[in-house]
């Protein structure tokens, strides 16, 4: 019997959703904090650091780097303006969330990994100040995923793929990433698509971008 | 005016002393062709045999805090404009000592009397401005007084513009007009340049005319003075670099909403044992959050350094003066407003992490990825390169580069499959190792007693890395995160 159709419950949505100038998904907001949830090796430190490149052309931005692994040679090769980049370390806990807290009050964008250990009453307080000093923020948690309420976007690495190399000859020249995006940024969906980047050049969509229907409603 | 040099400069070498641009430099190289003032690759090239040494400001005002205050108990209110340079208001000490020679007789003869053996220069003139290229001028211990301004003026070459000016482009322009005195400059109409070149052009003109800036006559709200007051002394530099820091930052934040900036401030310390201690700094340009908080930190280290300040600083005030408009005009095309507000959360980020962990980057060469970037504090001078940039670095890691790279040798297990990685531990769990590239030599200075490595990219499921093999054991050199 021929099939006329199959139910997936899912749609695909308008590329623009994600790479357009501006408003997409892979563009920081003023006010808004994105949380980026991934292994490390998962691709999303050189993701996050490509996101502050627009803002860097206005004014400094900062790298909050709780380890001290960051390398700003990365974060150049994404667009970010050399003389526009500071790099603050603190691999101390207990003062991260006082040192975000002075950091929002007066930068325009952030990138800050987020060490295991910092109270969720200090991740809501630092997300209410980056709201009302229209700050964008990335933040990326070194363990498990940030509370409720704080990430505007979420963005949840599935995988990534390496292309150049081969058993022994070549070398990495592209790599592909496949995210989820989930939140409010995501209209409320859960969205999945895969970017591509060659590391010298601006994050490319490569997939349809897909979209979960929801399962449940409350009317 | 007095020209430093680095204190630990070997006496009987060749020596540079440079910024970008060279500040001092020994005999031997000015005759080799180099000037002071001439950017520092050139200077290289023409002295190679120099040894070269970086410019260290904090030192520098060290060295010359006791000639300002040997030269303040002669004539009040002297301002330090950078160390090594001073300006001293002559009108009153004229009045008392009967002329201007005698003033500046006393002002040399106080210098000789303090052993200084690095030559001084002393000039006086109408103006700032005037006195400054005075002093450069005059032979060292002939003071050179000027009684025509305008005139002396009219004989300077353009270039004496280039530090009021912050630059040489307009200046540029200027010789491609074929303007190449001060003379030329003043010459010109005022308007013609004011509608050319704006406001820059108006100043220039008119420092050339021999009309020194006009102090504004606004009055100095005393409150808007800063002070911190400590209940247990400061005597340790990094305290004191904190407060002196934030201290700077308060002013320039209070100045702010007013849309001024100073040309002046009094820093004023008071030491555990009541002693007072007060300098003024003065700057052609407005003072900048940068500037400020450099000066004032300057001023603090020559007083604690010098142990001018028994028992530690108990009270710190800054007082601004000759406030200027100029100094907050917003640029058209970068967030001028967003940078200055950047600048100061940056600095409290400094205040409560220290200087190591506020950081600015270059790139430099080096064959690995943590070679290539060398880091400054943020706020300092920059550290200078190591690797020459533009050396052709073969056999250098490519691009992309690793997101995150160690800052020391990160040791990682790799399991081999007859010279092939096929495992690699991360954490407690073993992944295996999908596909790889390398292995790439790098030969490692034997004179130095480096071993030979092989570097090699691993991919795995959760993701890349980059490790560096050397004889049985394998480090992490960055992470493709």
């Amino acid at each position: 019997m021929p099939i006329e159709g199959l139910v997936t419950g899912r749609t695909i949505v308008p590329a623009e959703l994600v790479v357009q100038p501006g408003t997409g998904l892979l563009d920081l907001q003023p006010g808004r904090v994105t949380e980026l949830v991934g292994d490390p090796g998962s691709g999303l430190t050189r993701l996050g650091l490509r996101l502050l490149a627009p803002h860097s052309r206005l004014a400094p931005v900062v790298a909050l780097d709780t380890r001290g692994w960051i390398s700003p040679e990365a974060a150049w090769e994404t667009g970010v303006e050399p003389d526009r980049l500071v790099v603050v370390r603190c691999d101390r806990s207990a003062m991260w969330a006082k040192v975000a807290a002075a950091l929002l009050e007066g930068v325009r964008a952030m990138y800050a990994e987020v060490p295991a250990g910092v109270e969720d009453h200090d991740l809501r307080r630092l997300a209410a100040l980056a709201r009302a000093r229209r700050v964008a923020v990335v933040m990326r948690p070194m363990s498990g995923g940030l509370p409720g309420g704080i990430a505007h976007l979420r963005l949840r690495a599935i995988g990534v793929t390496w292309e150049g190399a081969d058993r022994g000859h070549g070398r990495l020249t592209r790599r592909r990433l496949v995210l989820e995006a989930s939140g409010k940024g995501a209209a409320g969906t859960t969205m999945r698509f895969e970017v591509e980047d060659e590391g010298t050049d601006a994050v490319r969509l490569v997939s349809d971008v897909v979209v979960d229907q929801a399962r449940r409603a409350v009317g | 005016m007095w020209s430093l040099t680095r204190p630990d400069a070997p006496s009987d070498e060749p020596v540079l002393v440079v910024d970008d641009r060279v500040t001092a430099a020994s005999e031997d190289v000015l005759e080799a062709g180099v000037t002071l003032g001439m950017p520092r690759r050139e200077a290289e090239a023409l002295a190679p045999f120099a040894l070269v040494l970086r410019r260290d400001p904090g030192e520098e005002a060290r060295l010359f805090d006791p000639v300002a205050t040997e030269v303040e108990a002669l004539v009040p209110r002297v301002e330090v404009v950078s160390p090594g340079l001073m300006l001293v208001p002559v009108e009153g000490a004229v009045r008392f000592y009967g002329s201007e020679e005698a003033v500046a007789g006393k002002i040399g003869a106080r210098l000789d009397e303090l052993g200084i053996t690095t030559p001084h220069q002393i000039g006086i003139a109408d103006g700032p401005f005037a006195a400054r290229w005075a002093a450069a001028e005059a032979e060292p211990g002939h003071p050179l007084i000027v009684t025509d301004t305008t005139r002396f003026l009219s004989g300077l070459d353009l270039g004496a513009l280039r530090e009021s000016m912050g630059g040489t482009e307009m200046i540029d322009t200027f010789r491609w007009l074929g303007v190449e005195t001060l003379g030329d400059l003043a010459r010109l109409p005022r308007e013609t340049l004011a509608s050319r070149f704006g406001v820059p052009g108006v100043t220039a003109h008119r420092l050339a005319s021999g009309e020194d800036r006009a102090v504004d006559p606004r009055e100095i709200p005393l409150e808007l003075a800063v002070e911190m007051s400590f209940e247990d002394p400061l005597e340790s530099l990094d305290a004191v670099e904190f407060a002196a820091r934030n201290l700077a930052d308060e002013l320039l934040r209070r100045l702010r909403p007013l849309g001024v900036a100073p040309h002046t401030v009094t820093i004023t310390v008071t030491a555990a044992d009541g002693q007072t201690r007060e300098r003024v700094w003065r700057s052609a340009d407005p003072f900048t959050e940068r500037a400020l908080s450099d000066r004032v930190w300057w001023q603090l280290r020559a007083w604690v350094e010098s142990r001018g300040i028994p028992g530690g600083i108990v009270m710190l005030r800054i007082l601004p003066a000759d406030l200027s408009g100029e100094g907050r005009q917003l640029g058209l095309f970068t967030d001028e407003s967003s940078i200055v507000e950047a600048e100061r959360a940056l600095a409290r980020a400094q205040a409560i992490l220290g200087p190591d962990q506020v950081l600015q980057a270059r790139a430099q060469g080096g064959r690995m990825p943590g070679e290539r970037v060398v880091w400054s504090r943020w706020g300092e001078p920059e550290t200078p390169m190591e690797r020459d940039r533009v050396a052709p670095w073969p056999g250098a890691t490519p691009k992309p580069s690793p997101a995150l790279v160690p800052s020391r040798p990160h040791p990682i297990d790799i399991e081999w499959d007859e010279g092939m990685p096929s495992r690699v531990r991360l954490g407690s769990r073993w992944e295996p190792v999908l596909t790889w590239s390398g292995p790439w030599r790098l030969s490692g200075r034997w004179w130095a007693g480096e071993e030979d490595a092989d570097r090699y990219q691993l991919v795995t499921s959760v993701g890349a890395f980059l490790c560096v093999v050397s004889g049985d054991r394998a480090y992490l050199a960055g992470v493709y995160d």
